[in-house]
C-alpha cells in the first residue's frame, strides 16, 4: 500500500510537467477544421508581467488570425533577461519573445534573433522612427520592427508649486528647465527636514525596485554634460556619447570629467540638497509625498484613470548642457530557432504596424514607432503628449548601443546606485570602466 | 554469485545513478566549462582559454571582493551566533516553564526559507519605513542608512542572519547541556566552585564538540548564502554584499561569462572542501568524560 | 515577597520579553501588515504604537490579490507535489541504497560510502550552471520533476539512514534468513519498521528542505504556471518591480504559514531530529 502511494506520488509529480511537454510537441498544428482547413497553429510568447501587447492588442489579433493561437509565459521585468539567457540555449525556446530593446545587438551578435527583412512589407523599414531603426539593427539587418517608444519628462504636481510660489516649468522643448533650475524647484517644494521629511522634492524612481541608479533614468544625468557638436576627440563630445561607437570601449567615454561632475549633481540630490530618498516609496507622487517625478507617457494613463486629487502639468526633461533622453522600449523578436518563423514573424509585424499598433498607441498613451501612424493621433501634438513625442525626434538617443549592452547596463546601473549611496564618483566609474574593459573588449 | 551483484546493484544502483547524473557529471562539466570562454545565449560557440579564467578571478579586485566579503561574513556569523546561542541555551536551561514557549518561538526563523527571511527584512531595515527604524526612533536612537550603506550593508545582513540561525544553535547547545550529568556540576560546588568557575572547567570543555559542529554548520549555510544578495542588495553598496553564490550566478547569467563564473565556482568548491574536511577533522576530538 | 526578589523576578521577566519580542516581533508585524492597506502600514509605523502590529481596519484585499493576480494557489499547490514527491522519493532511494550499503556484506562498500558523503559538501551554487544544462538535456527544464530530481539521491538522507540501520541488530536478519527471506523482504518486513523514526526525521527534513529551497527552482523553472510559493513570493521584491508591501507580506505570510503550523504540531521530531544529527556527531 504504502508503495502505491510513492508510485502515484511520483506520477503526480510528473504528470503535470510530462502532459504540457507532450502536448506541446503535438500541439504545433491541430487538427484541420472547417474554419481552418490547415489546423490551428500554437505560438509560444515569452513576454514580460504587465508590459505589452496587452490583451487588447492580442485580441484584435486572433480575430484577424483566427487560426493562430498564442500560448503566453511571463515572467517578472527583472527576471526576463537571465530567462531568455536560459531559455535560448535549452532545445525549446519559444517562438517570439517580448524584450528589453537595447539587447537587440547582443541577441542579434549570439545568433539567437531571426532577421526580419524578409518577411516585412513594402514600406514598412522606411516607415519606423530613426532612434528605432537605430536600436533595432545590426550589421545592416533589421531584427526587430519595435513596439512602442517611451521617452521621460518632468511631471510636476501644480497646486503644491502654488502653493510653495514656485514658477511652474514652460511646457515647450524651449522653455525646459535646466538641472540648476530644477534643482532650486525640488528644494524649495520640499516639506519636511533630515530625518522627517513629509513632501520630497523629486520623487524616487518608479522603475526598478524603486533603488536609484537605473541606467535609462538615470545615465542621461551624466550624458547631458555632453555636446554632439563638440570636437569628436573631446571629452566633452565622448560623454555624450558614453560609449565609443563600436560599442568596444567605455574607458575615455563613461569616466569623462564631465561625466563625473554630472555623477556629482546626481549624487548631490540624495546626499547634499538631499531633495529625494534614497529607497523607493511606492506612488510617491500620486499620495502628494512628492512635487516632481520623471516619468513616461504611460503615467498618464494612470493619472487620468485614477484622479490624483490634485491638478498636474508635465514639462521638458531638464538639461546641464545638451537636452537628451534616452529612447528605447520593450520590442518583440523571433527567436532563431522557432519552427514556426514566417508566422512568428508574421505575427510580430502584426504588432507593431497597422490597427493593432494604432490601438496600444490610443489606449496606452505611449508613442508608436510608425510614422504612418502619427497622423491618425491628434493628442500626439497637443499637451502634454507633445512633449514626449518632440523629446523623441528632437532629443531621444538609444541607451549606449553595444552587442554587450546587458552587461553595460548592469555594470553601470550598480555603478550609479552605489554613486547615488555615496560613493566617490570618479573612483565608482573608474571601477565600472575597469570591470567593463574585458567584457566589452571580447 | 551474480544473483548477489544483481541484487546489490538493485538497492544501490538508482542511487548512485542518480547521484552520478546530477552530482558528479555537473562537477566534470563545471571543469570542463573554466577552460573556455562562451556565453549562455550561445554554447557552441566558445573559445578555449585553458587558466586564462583562473588568472582572471585571482588579478580581478571584483572577483577578490567576493572572497573577502563571503568569508568575513562567514566569520561574523559564526563570531556572533556561538556567544548568543550560548547564551540563550544557559537561559533556557534554567528557565523551566518557559523553556518550551522560547525555544519554539527561537527555532520558528531556523525552518522559515531564507527567501522569506531575506524579504521579511528588507522591509525591517527599509530607512524610512522599516519596522527597524521604527523601533530606533520611539527610543530614540540615531537613524540607520541600513542596506543602502556601504559600512552598514553587511552588518545588517549580519544581524538577519543572527536572528535567523541562533535559534539552530540554541537548540544545539541545549541538547548539550543537558546531557552534562548534574553529579559533575553538584561535586564542582561541592569543592567550592563559582557559577563561573564551574562555566569555564566543567560545562565549556563538554560542549566542545557541540561548538565544532554549529561552527561547522554555521560556516556552512553562510558560505552558501545567497537569498540575501538576490533580494536585498543587488550584491552592492559597492559589492560589499556580493556573496560568492550570488557572484557566480550574476556572472553566468547576466554578465554572460559562465566560463568564469565556472572558475569561481572551481575555486570556492576547493576551498569549501578544504574547510569541511579541516572542520570535520577537528570533530574527531573526542573529550571523553 | 522581598524587594531582591520582586526586582530579580522583574528582571527575569522583562529579559523573556525582549527574547520573545525579539524573535516574535517581525513575524508579527508581517502577517498583521497583510491585513493592511498600503498607507496603513507606513502610516502606523510612527509613532510605533500597538497599531504597528494590529491592523485597525483590516482588509483582505492584499490576500485576494494575492491568489488572483499572483496566482498564489498554485504556486502553494506546486510546492506541495514538489516537496512531497521530494520526500517519497528520497525515502525510497535512500532506504535501498542504505541498506544495500549495510546489510550486504561486499568490498568497496566503505569506499562507496565516502564518494558519496564527498558530494555532500559540493555546493549547489558552484553547479547550477552545468546541472541546469544537464536538466536541460533531460528534457526536465521548466518541469516540476526537475525540480526534485537531482535530489532524491541524498547523501544527508544515506547518512542518516546508515546509521539507524547499524543500530538494528543483525540477529534479526539472520533469523529471517533462516525461515527462507531474500533481501528485498528482509529490507521491507523487518529493517523498515524499525527504523520509523529516522524515516520520520528524515521526511520532516527533506520537507523543510524541498518547501524552502529558492536557488534551484527559480534556476530551472520559468513559467509562472510551474511557479513554486518561495519563487512566487521573491518575485515581488526581486530588482525590477516596485514592491507592493501589503502584497508582498501577504505572500511572505502564505508562504511561511503552512511550515510553521507543521513545525508547531510536529516539534518534537524536528527538534529531535537536529539534535540527533548535531550531538552524534
Amino acid at each position: 500500500m504504502p508503495r502505491l502511494l510513492l508510485l502515484a506520488c511520483l506520477a503526480a509529480a510528473i504528470a503535470p510537467s510530462v502532459a504540457p511537454a507532450i502536448a506541446r510537441a503535438d500541439d504545433a498544428v491541430s487538427a484541420p477544421t472547417v474554419a481552418c482547413p490547415q489546423g490551428v497553429l500554437m505560438l509560444h510568447m515569452l513576454k514580460p508581467q504587465t508590459n505589452p501587447p496587452y490583451p487588447g492588442q492580442l485580441a484584435l489579433f486572433k480575430a484577424a488570425n483566427p487560426c493562430v493561437a498564442l500560448d503566453i509565459a511571463e515572467v517578472p521585468f527583472g527576471q526576463l533577461a537571465d530567462k531568455i539567457a536560459v531559455l535560448a540555449a535549452s532545445g525549446e525556446p519559444p517562438d517570439v519573445i517580448v524584450y528589453d530593446g537595447p539587447n537587440t545587438q547582443s541577441y542579434a551578435a549570439a545568433g539567437i534573433l531571426l532577421p526580419l527583412d524578409p518577411y516585412l512589407p513594402a514600406g514598412v523599414k522606411d516607415d519606423i522612427v530613426a532612434p528605432t531603426l537605430a536600436e533595432h539593427s545590426y550589421e545592416g539587418k533589421l531584427y526587430s520592427p519595435g513596439l512602442q517608444q517611451t521617452t521621460l519628462a518632468l511631471f510636476y504636481n501644480a497646486d503644491m508649486l502654488a502653493k510653495a510660489g514656485i514658477t511652474p516649468p514652460g511646457r515647450t522643448l524651449d522653455q525646459a528647465w535646466t538641472w540648476a533650475q530644477a534643482l532650486d524647484a525640488f528644494k524649495k517644494c520640499q516639506q519636511g527636514e533630515g530625518d522627517n521629511v513629509t513632501v520630497w522634492g523629486l520623487a524616487p524612481s518608479r522603475f526598478g525596485n524603486g533603488t536609484p541608479g537605473f541606467v535609462y533614468r538615470d545615465l542621461p544625468f551624466l550624458r547631458t554634460w555632453g555636446d554632439p557638436k563638440a570636437p569628436p576627440d573631446s571629452s566633452v563630445y565622448k560623454t555624450y556619447w558614453a560609449i565609443s561607437p563600436d560599442g568596444k570601449t567605455a574607458d575615455g567615454w563613461l569616466n569623462t570629467p564631465e561625466a563625473i561632475a554630472g555623477a556629482q549633481f546626481f549624487q548631490d540630490l540624495f546626499s547634499v540638497a538631499k531633495v529625494t530618498p534614497k529607497a523607493g516609496i511606492p506612488d510617491a507622487f500620486q499620495t502628494g509625498r512628492a512635487c516632481f517625478t520623471l516619468d513616461t507617457s504611460y503615467f498618464i494613463a494612470g493619472l487620468t484613470n485614477k484622479d490624483p486629487g490634485f491638478k498636474w502639468g508635465v514639462a521638458p526633461m531638464p538639461y546641464t548642457r545638451t537636452p537628451i533622453v534616452h529612447t528605447g522600449s520593450i520590442t518583440l523578436g523571433v527567436m532563431a530557432k522557432s519552427a514556426h518563423q514566417e508566422a512568428a514573424a508574421k505575427f510580430v509585424i502584426a504588432m507593431s504596424t497597422g490597427p493593432i499598433a494604432l490601438d496600444l498607441a490610443r489606449s496606452t498613451h505611449i508613442l508608436p514607432v510608425m510614422k504612418s501612424l502619427y497622423p491618425s493621433l491628434p493628442e500626439l501634438t497637443q499637451y502634454p503628449l507633445n512633449i514626449f513625442a518632440e523629446e523623441l525626434n528632437q532629443w531621444g538617443h538609444p541607451r549606449p548601443p553595444s552587442a554587450k549592452f546587458a552587461q553595460y547596463d548592469k555594470i553601470v546601473t550598480d555603478a550609479l546606485r552605489d554613486i547615488a549611496y555615496g560613493a566617490a564618483p570618479k573612483a565608482r566609474l573608474d571601477a565600472a570602466v575597469r570591470s567593463l574593459r574585458p567584457i566589452l573588449a571580447r | 554469485m551474480i544473483r548477489r551483484w544483481v541484487t546489490i546493484a538493485a538497492f544501490i544502483g538508482p542511487f548512485l545513478l542518480l547521484l552520478a547524473v546530477f552530482q558528479y557529471w555537473p562537477v566534470v562539466a563545471m571543469l570542463r566549462d573554466s577552460l573556455y570562454d562562451f556565453q549562455l545565449l550561445d554554447p557552441s560557440r566558445r573559445s578555449f582559454v585553458g587558466l586564462g579564467n583562473y588568472l582572471d578571478v585571482l588579478t580581478d579586485p571584483d572577483r577578490l571582493q567576493a572572497f573577502a566579503v563571503t568569508f568575513s561574513f562567514a566569520a561574523g556569523v559564526v563570531v556572533t551566533v556561538i556567544p548568543t546561542a550560548f547564551l540563550l541555551a544557559v537561559y533556557l536551561n534554567g528557565a523551566l516553564p518557559a523553556r518550551a514557549l522560547v525555544r519554539t518561538i527561537v527555532f520558528l526563523p531556523v525552518v522559515t526559507s531564507a527567501v522569506v527571511i531575506a524579504t521579511m527584512w528588507t522591509f525591517l531595515l527599509e530607512p524610512n519605513n522599516g519596522l527597524v527604524d521604527g523601533v530606533l526612533t520611539a527610543v530614540g536612537l540615531p537613524r540607520l542608512d541600513f542596506l543602502t550603506s556601504e559600512s552598514q550593508a553587511l552588518p545588517s545582513i549580519v544581524l538577519m542572519m543572527l536572528w535567523q540561525q541562533t535559534g539552530f544553535a540554541t537548540v544545539l547547545f541545549l541538547s548539550g547541556l543537558q546531557a552534562i550529568p548534574r553529579e559533575l556540576e553538584d561535586a564542582a560546588s561541592v569543592d567550592g566552585a563559582s557559577a563561573l568557575q564551574r562555566l569555564r572547567h566543567v560545562t565549556l570543555p563538554l560542549l566542545a564538540r557541540t561548538t565544532m559542529f554549529v561552527v561547522v554548520m554555521m560556516t556552512v549555510f553562510s558560505l552558501q548564502a545567497f537569498a540575501p544578495p538576490l533580494v536585498m542588495t543587488g550584491g552592492g553598496p559597492d559589492g560589499t554584499t556580493n556573496f560568492l553564490a550570488y557572484d557566480i550566478y550574476s556572472l553566468a547569467f547576466s554578465l554572460q561569462q559562465p566560463g568564469l563564473a565556472s572558475a569561481v565556482s572551481v575555486i570556492f568548491m576547493l576551498i569549501v572542501l578544504a574547510i569541511s574536511l579541516l572542520q570535520m577533522r577537528l570533530l574527531r576530538a573526542r573529550w571523553a568524560y | 515577597m522581598s524587594a531582591t526578589r520582586l526586582a530579580r523576578w522583574i528582571g527575569g521577566a522583562a529579559v523573556l520579553l525582549a527574547i520573545i519580542g525579539f524573535f516574535l516581533l517581525p513575524y508579527v508585524w508581517i502577517i498583521a501588515s497583510s491585513f493592511k492597506p498600503q498607507t496603513a502600514i507606513f502610516a502606523d509605523m510612527k509613532p510605533l504604537s500597538w497599531r504597528t502590529f494590529i491592523p485597525a481596519a483590516p482588509t483582505m484585499a492584499n490576500l485576494v490579490s494575492l491568489f488572483r493576480e499572483r496566482d498564489a494557489g498554485r504556486a502553494l499547490l506546486n510546492s506541495a507535489i514538489v516537496s512531497l514527491c521530494q520526500v517519497a522519493g528520497t525515502l525510497m532511494l535512500c532506504t535501498l541504497a542504505a541498506y544495500g550499503l549495510t546489510r550486504i556484506r561486499f568490498p568497496g562498500a566503505g569506499l562507496v560510502f565516502a564518494l558519496v558523503l564527498l558530494t555532500f559538501l559540493l555546493p549547489l551554487e558552484s553547479l547550477m550552471v552545468p546541472l541546469y544544462i544537464t536538466v536541460s538535456g533531460l528534457g526536465l527544464q521548466d518541469t516540476l520533476a526537475g525540480v526534485f530530481l537531482p535530489w532524491i539521491a541524498s547523501p544527508f538522507g544515506l547518512f542518516l539512514l546508515r546509521q539507524a540501520f547499524e543500530e538494528l541488530p543483525r540477529e534479526l536478519d539472520e533469523a529471517a534468513t533462516i525461515d527462507g527471506a531474500g533481501h528485498f523482504r528482509i529490507f521491507w518486513s523487518i529493517v523498515l519498521p524499525n527504523v520509523r523514526t529516522a524515516l520520520a526525521t528524515l521526511s520532516l527534513v527533506t520537507f523543510l528542505f524541498s518547501w524552502n529551497a529558492f536557488l534551484w527552482p527559480l534556476v530551472v523553472l520559468s513559467s509562472p504556471r510551474h511557479a513554486v510559493i518561495q519563487i512566487a513570493v521573491a518575485q515581488s521584491v526581486a530588482p525590477g518591480q516596485m514592491p507592493n508591501w501589503g502584497q508582498t507580506f501577504a505572500g511572505v505570510t502564505v508562504a511561511t504559514v503552512p511550515l510553521i503550523i507543521l513545525f508547531l504540531f510536529l516539534q518534537r521530531l524536528f527538534v529531535r531530529g537536529i539534535a540527533m544529527t548535531g550531538v552524534k556527531g
